[in-house]
């Protein structure tokens, strides 16, 4: 009775936008394979219908795999593993750039520049211990 | 036989504590302007508040003074303003007049670092203590900044 009247009615928000604290750069790059995959058919085909859902689905998994790029970089990536890799956000801000240029072009080496640089990405999540940290070991079914 | 509990009081009396009461339920109507209770939700001050606890914030102090860094405040969220937030002032630009806020716990909050810093005059309500759970009963004091 007297904890309901002396209970607030106002409530003030202690804010996290629940990180899950899952991490994988294998999501930035299945993104990334689509659209060097979506570019190798867009450069291969006369049909202008299919070269303008190209273009669309193109742009779409770009922004995609800049999303990804961005998460790790902002979220999964710490300070100590910038000491360890003092390139680390010179790599994640090449990606980022890189994901805008595929969504501009249809350059398949932009593609493939992409691809090569998620990869070191992924080089840096393994070797700071992301497999075993941001990753479900075993889940029951 | 008259005793003690049976003694008829003075009108007076009656009237006085009437007038004290009276005044009483006005002075706490007044003082809810600038003086609330608020329930803390979500985890990001851990271990200074928890979620569940109340807490007593008062609006007074800046409209004379400016916030300082280590100070815990209310601010609307600047992606959401209909949602208040809880946060500690993590620095100032006197400048600007804008200032950052953060989580006692970085690694679980979502503060200036992903909503970027706000402005001074946004910042309306401190937090003074806490009355509930009794065990943490006690005045919220500012870090050092």
């Amino acid at each position: 009775m007297l904890r309901d009247l002396l209970r607030p009615k106002r409530r003030v928000h202690a804010h996290c936008d629940i990180p899950c604290g899952i991490y994988d750069p294998q999501q930035a790059r299945i993104e990334a394979e689509s659209c060097y995959k979506i570019i190798e058919k867009y450069n291969g085909s006369d049909d202008e219908l299919l070269r303008a859902r190209c273009i669309d689905i193109k742009e779409q998994r770009a922004e995609l795999t800049k999303h990804h790029i961005d998460v790790l970089w902002h979220d999964y990536f710490k300070p100590e593993h910038l000491e360890k890799f003092p390139n680390l956000h010179e790599v994640c801000w090449k990606a980022s750039k890189a994901a805008s240029k595929v969504k501009q072009t249809s350059d398949i080496a932009a593609a493939q520049e992409l691809l090569s640089l998620i990869d070191q990405i992924d080089g840096m999540w393994k070797a700071t211990g992301g497999p075993e940290k941001t990753r479900l070991q075993a889940v029951a079914a | 036989m008259s005793t003690e509990r049976g003694h008829r009081r003075p009108l007076s009396s009656f009237v006085l504590r009437g007038a004290a009461l009276g005044a009483g339920l006005a002075a706490v109507a007044f003082a809810r302007r600038w003086l609330d209770v608020v329930e803390v939700q979500g985890g990001s001050m851990a271990p200074t508040l928890l979620a569940g606890e109340w807490l007593i914030v008062e609006s007074r102090t800046y409209t004379r003074r400016q916030p300082r860094v280590g100070e815990i405040v209310l601010a609307a969220d600047p992606r959401e303003p209909e949602r208040e937030l809880i946060k500690r002032v993590a620095s100032l630009d006197p400048f600007a007049r804008t200032l950052e806020l953060r989580g006692d716990t970085p690694e679980a909050s979502t503060d200036s670092r992903a909503f970027g810093s706000i402005p001074m005059q946004d910042v309306r309500w401190r937090v003074v203590g806490r009355y509930w759970p009794a065990r943490r009963i006690g005045p919220i004091e500012a870090l050092p900044g």
